[in-house]
C-alpha cells in the first residue's frame, strides 16, 4: 500500500517538476507535435505544422511569412536569419505578431551557430538563402531542431527537408492594362517530402483582397490538382 | 525619481471633499519652453500644437495673441512673436524644479500636471500659520528658483484651481457659493489628463446651447438626470461644479534615484579605455540595487562628451530571471551603447571623448515582486527566446539582432521601425494619421533596404518615361531586373559584344527581358517638398512573366529623377 502512495506522490512531484521547468523555461514543453493551422491551409498541411522539423519553401516569400505566421498566432516566436529583405508589415499581416519576431539580417560567417542559438530559444527559425553553412551544418542544425522541437523554415532547397514546398506558379488578380491594383494571387504549390509519394500539388490564395472578400466568402480557398 | 501612490481616477463613489493649496503657475508650457530656448519671461512667445496655439506668454496676450489661434493669424497680431514646439515631456520635466522649490516649504504635494501643483493645506498651514502664511512661502520660494506663481486654497478640486488662478483664499464651506457664477468653460481646468479636457470641453458646448451657462445652473440639475443623459462625464461635472472631490489626492513621495556616475580623469576616445569603467559602473549599479533590495526594469544610460553634449540611452533589462547575471548583462549593454557614441553609428550629436559616465535604475521595483506584467504575461517561453536572443547579440554585437514595429509611412520601406534588440528609442510614427498617397494592401513580402536600379522599356525597346503630369510615355511592354551576381550565364551575356559590350567593367549585369503582363500606375508621392531632402516620385506596380512566358513576380517599382528603381517584390 505504501508502494502504492510512493508512486503517486513521485508522479505528482515529477508533473510539478515539470511545470515549473516548462514556465521558467528550463525546458520546452513539446508534448504537442504540431501547431494547428487555419482551415485554409489544410489542403497544404494535413497534418499542421510540424515542430521539430525542417520545411524548405522555395520561390516565395509570402508563402514563408503565412506559415510562420500560423505559428505566431499559437503564441510561438519567430527569428529570421539571413534575410535581410524580408517585409515586415507583409510579416504583421501574415500573422506574425512583431513584438515576438527577431531579425538577424546580416550572421555573416557564424550563421551556423547563429542558427543554432536561435533554435535553442526560438520556436520557429526562418532561414535565408545566401547563409554560409556548408550541407553539415545543415544536417546538424536539423537534428538540434529535432531535440529542440523547433521548427526551421528554410527558403530555398534544404537537403533532407522534411517537407518541400514550391511555388510553381502564380496567378495575379485585380491589375489592368495602367489600371487597378494587385488585389489578390493565387500560387500553385508542389508539395513533395520524404515521407510523401508522388509530388502533390495544391492551389492556394495567398493574398485575399478583405474588401472584396465577403462576395465570394471564404469558401474553397483551396482546391486540390491531381498530379 | 518620484514614486506614486496610484489611486483609480475614475472611482465615482462618495469621496470625503478635501481641503487643498493648488499652486499654479500661468502659461506653463511657454515657460518651460522659453526656459529651454533661453529666452526671456517678458518677450511674447506661444507654443505651437497641432493647428493651433495652446499656451500664450502673458505679454503676447497683451499684443492680442489669444489660445487656439492659428499661426498665421496669431504672426498677423504679433509678427515679432516667437513660436515654441510643443513637448509633453519637456513641461514635465522643467516643472520637477517648481516641484522641488515648493517642497521645501511643505513636504507631499502633488503634481497634478505640469504647471499645477496641489498641497493638502490643512498641516501644511497650521504649521505656517495660516494659508495666507502658507501662500506667500510657497510663491517665495518658487520666485526663488526663477518662477512666478500663484497660490489659492479652497475646499474641492475645481474650487481651489480656481481660486488659485485668481490667487485668493475661499474660507471652508465657501466653495459652491464662489463657483456658482463662474463659466462652464471652467470645468476644463479640472480635468487633468487630456482625453478628459475634450470630453469637458464639448460637455461644457452641449451645455451652452441648452441654455446653462454657469456652474450654479449646472449644478442645481437633479443628479439622476444628469447621470442619464451625459453620462460619466456629466456626473463627474457635477461633482466638480458642486466644488466636491471625485478622488483624495495622490501625494509624491521623493526617494534618492539609484544611480551610479563616474567622472573621467582623461576624456576617453576609445572604447578600450572603457571596457573596465563599463563594467565597474555595472557591478556598483547592481550592489547598489541590492543594498536597497530592489530590482529595475530599465537602466538609462547617461554620458557627458568634452563638448558638453549629454548622450542618454534607455536599455530594459529582464528583472525576473536576472538576477545573478545582471552585472554582466548590463556590462555589454553599455559598452555597446559607449562603443556607438564614440564611433558616431548612434543617432546623435558627432562623436567626441567622453568625460562621464552614469547608469540610473528607472522602474524600480522591490525584490521579489512580480514583474512580468511590464511586458504582458511573461511564459517560460518568452523568457527563454529572450535568453537566446540575447546571448546572440553578445555574439553578434548591438545591431545584429533587430527588433520590429509597424509605423505609419507611404512606401514599403518607410513603414518599418526599427531598433536593435532590447533598446528604446524613438516612439514609432503613428500609423492612425492619414498618409496620402500610400501604396495599397497587400504589403510586398520582400522590401529592398537599398532600391535597386531596372529597366522599364516600351514595345520598342526604349525606355519608359512618366513625365511631371504623370503621362506615362509608352505602356510598359517588357522589364529587365538586375542579376543575381552569381550568375555566370547573364554575365557572360553581358560580356558579349552583340549586348554592345566594348571592353572594361561598364553597368550593371541585367538579367534577360521579361515581358510585363499587366500594370498599374503611376500613383504619385510627393514627400517633404518643403525640406531639402524632398523626394517625388511615381511608383508602378507590375506582374511579369517570367523569360519563358510562365506567369510569375509581380515587382513595385518607383520613377524618380529619370530612372527606374526596384522598391519591392510581391514573391
Amino acid at each position: 500500500m505504501f508502494e502504492q502512495v510512493r508512486d503517486d506522490r513521485l508522479a505528482a512531484a515529477r508533473a510539478a517538476l515539470k511545470e515549473v521547468e516548462a514556465r521558467v523555461g528550463v525546458a520546452r514543453d513539446a508534448s504537442e507535435r504540431a501547431w494547428r493551422v487555419d482551415d485554409e491551409w489544410n489542403a497544404l498541411l494535413p497534418d499542421g505544422l510540424p515542430r521539430g522539423r525542417v520545411v524548405s519553401v522555395a520561390g516565395s516569400t509570402s508563402l514563408l511569412l503565412a506559415l510562420a505566421g500560423q505559428a505566431s498566432r499559437e503564441g510561438a516566436w519567430v527569428a529570421a536569419v539571413g534575410m535581410p529583405t524580408v517585409g515586415v508589415v507583409a510579416a504583421a499581416r501574415r500573422g506574425i505578431d512583431l513584438s515576438r519576431l527577431a531579425l538577424v539580417p546580416e550572421p555573416g560567417l557564424q550563421a551556423a551557430a547563429v542558427v543554432g542559438l536561435c533554435l535553442e530559444g526560438v520556436d520557429v527559425v526562418m532561414t535565408g538563402d545566401r547563409l554560409a553553412m556548408s550541407d553539415s551544418d545543415r544536417r546538424r542544425l536539423a537534428s538540434r531542431a529535432r531535440e529542440q522541437g523547433a521548427l526551421l523554415l528554410a527558403v530555398g532547397a534544404w537537403p533532407g527537408a522534411e517537407l518541400s514546398l514550391e511555388v510553381e506558379r502564380v496567378r495575379w488578380s485585380g491589375l489592368g492594362a495602367g489600371d487597378g491594383r494587385l488585389r489578390g494571387r493565387e500560387a500553385t504549390v508542389a508539395v513533395s517530402g520524404r515521407r510523401l509519394g508522388a509530388v502533390r500539388r495544391v492551389r492556394v490564395e495567398l493574398d485575399v483582397d478583405r474588401s472584396l472578400g465577403s462576395l465570394r466568402g471564404a469558401a474553397a480557398e483551396t482546391r486540390e490538382e491531381v498530379a | 525619481m518620484s514614486a506614486e501612490l496610484r489611486v483609480p481616477s475614475h472611482s465615482e463613489g462618495p469621496v470625503a471633499t478635501v481641503r487643498r493649496a493648488v499652486l499654479w503657475v500661468p502659461d506653463w508650457p511657454v515657460v518651460a519652453a522659453a526656459v529651454e530656448v533661453g529666452i526671456g519671461a517678458e518677450e511674447p512667445a506661444a507654443v505651437l500644437h497641432g493647428r493651433g496655439l495652446v499656451a500664450v506668454s502673458a505679454s503676447a496676450r497683451a499684443l492680442g495673441v489669444k489660445r487656439g489661434m492659428r499661426r498665421r493669424a496669431a504672426q498677423r497680431v504679433c509678427p515679432e512673436l516667437t513660436i515654441l514646439g510643443y513637448d509633453e515631456g519637456r513641461d514635465a520635466r522643467e516643472f520637477e524644479s517648481v516641484a522641488v522649490a515648493a517642497e521645501q516649504v511643505v513636504s507631499g504635494v502633488e503634481i497634478s500636471r505640469p504647471g499645477l501643483l496641489m498641497i493638502p493645506s490643512e498641516g501644511a498651514s497650521r504649521f505656517h500659520g495660516s494659508e495666507e502664511a502658507l501662500a506667500e512661502a510657497l510663491v517665495g520660494a518658487v520666485a526663488e528658483a526663477g518662477g512666478e506663481a500663484q497660490v489659492g486654497a479652497a475646499d474641492g478640486l475645481l474650487a481651489a484651481v480656481m481660486a488659485a488662478r485668481s490667487s485668493v483664499m475661499i474660507p471652508p464651506g465657501e466653495s459652491p457659493d464662489f463657483l456658482a457664477p463662474l463659466p462652464l468653460d471652467s470645468l476644463v481646468h479640472a480635468a487633468m489628463e487630456r482625453g478628459r479636457r475634450t470630453e469637458a470641453e464639448s460637455l461644457a458646448e452641449v451645455l451652452a446651447r441648452l441654455g446653462l451657462h454657469t456652474l450654479g445652473q449646472f449644478a442645481a440639475l437633479p443628479a439622476g438626470d444628469v447621470l442619464a443623459r451625459f453620462g460619466p462625464i456629466g456626473a463627474w461635472a457635477r461633482r466638480m461644479a458642486l466644488g466636491l472631490d471625485v478622488a483624495p489626492p495622490v501625494l509624491r513621495r521623493t526617494e534618492e534615484d539609484i544611480a551610479v556616475e563616474q567622472t573621467f580623469e582623461d576624456p576617453a576616445e576609445r572604447i578600450e579605455q572603457l571596457g573596465w569603467a563599463a563594467r565597474d559602473a555595472a557591478e556598483r549599479l547592481d550592489s547598489a540595487l541590492l543594498d536597497a533590495g530592489v530590482r529595475c526594469g530599465k537602466v538609462r544610460i547617461v554620458a557627458r562628451t568634452v563638448k558638453g553634449d549629454l548622450l542618454e540611452r534607455v536599455w530594459r533589462t529582464d528583472v525576473a530571471t536576472r538576477a545573478g547575471a545582471f552585472a554582466s548583462h548590463m556590462t555589454d549593454r553599455v559598452r555597446w551603447q559607449l562603443e556607438g557614441w564614440l564611433s558616431g553609428l548612434a543617432d546623435g550629436p558627432e562623436p567626441a571623448p567622453l568625460t562621464s559616465l552614469a547608469l540610473v535604475a528607472e522602474d524600480v521595483v522591490a525584490l521579489g515582486d512580480e514583474q512580468s506584467y511590464l511586458w504582458g504575461g511573461s511564459s517560460g517561453g518568452d523568457a527563454r527566446a529572450r535568453r537566446a536572443l540575447e546571448r546572440l547579440q553578445g555574439l553578434l554585437g548591438i545591431d545584429g539582432v533587430i527588433a520590429v514595429a509597424e509605423q505609419g509611412g507611404r512606401s514599403p520601406r518607410d513603414r518599418v521601425h526599427a531598433l536593435a534588440w532590447g533598446q528604446e528609442g524613438q516612439a514609432p510614427r503613428r500609423i492612425e494619421h492619414p498618409w496620402p498617397g500610400r501604396i495599397p494592401e497587400p504589403a510586398p513580402a520582400t522590401v529592398l533596404p537599398v532600391s535597386a536600379p531596372i529597366q522599364v522599356l516600351d514595345a520598342g525597346g526604349t525606355p519608359v518615361v512618366v513625365d511631371r503630369r504623370l503621362a506615362v510615355s509608352a505602356p510598359p511592354t517588357w522589364v529587365r531586373l538586375p542579376a543575381d551576381p552569381r550568375d555566370a550565364i547573364a554575365r557572360a551575356a553581358h560580356r558579349h559584344p552583340s549586348s554592345g559590350h566594348v571592353g572594361g567593367d561598364d553597368g550593371p549585369v541585367w538579367e534577360r527581358a521579361r515581358p510585363v503582363e499587366a500594370w498599374a500606375g503611376p500613383w504619385p508621392v510627393a514627400e517633404r517638398w518643403w525640406a531639402p531632402d524632398a523626394d517625388r516620385r511615381a511608383y508602378m506596380q507590375l506582374a511579369l512573366q517570367t523569360p519563358e512566358g510562365e506567369p510569375g513576380l509581380a515587382i513595385l517599382a518607383a520613377f524618380s529623377g529619370g530612372r527606374w528603381q526596384l522598391e519591392a517584390l510581391y514573391d
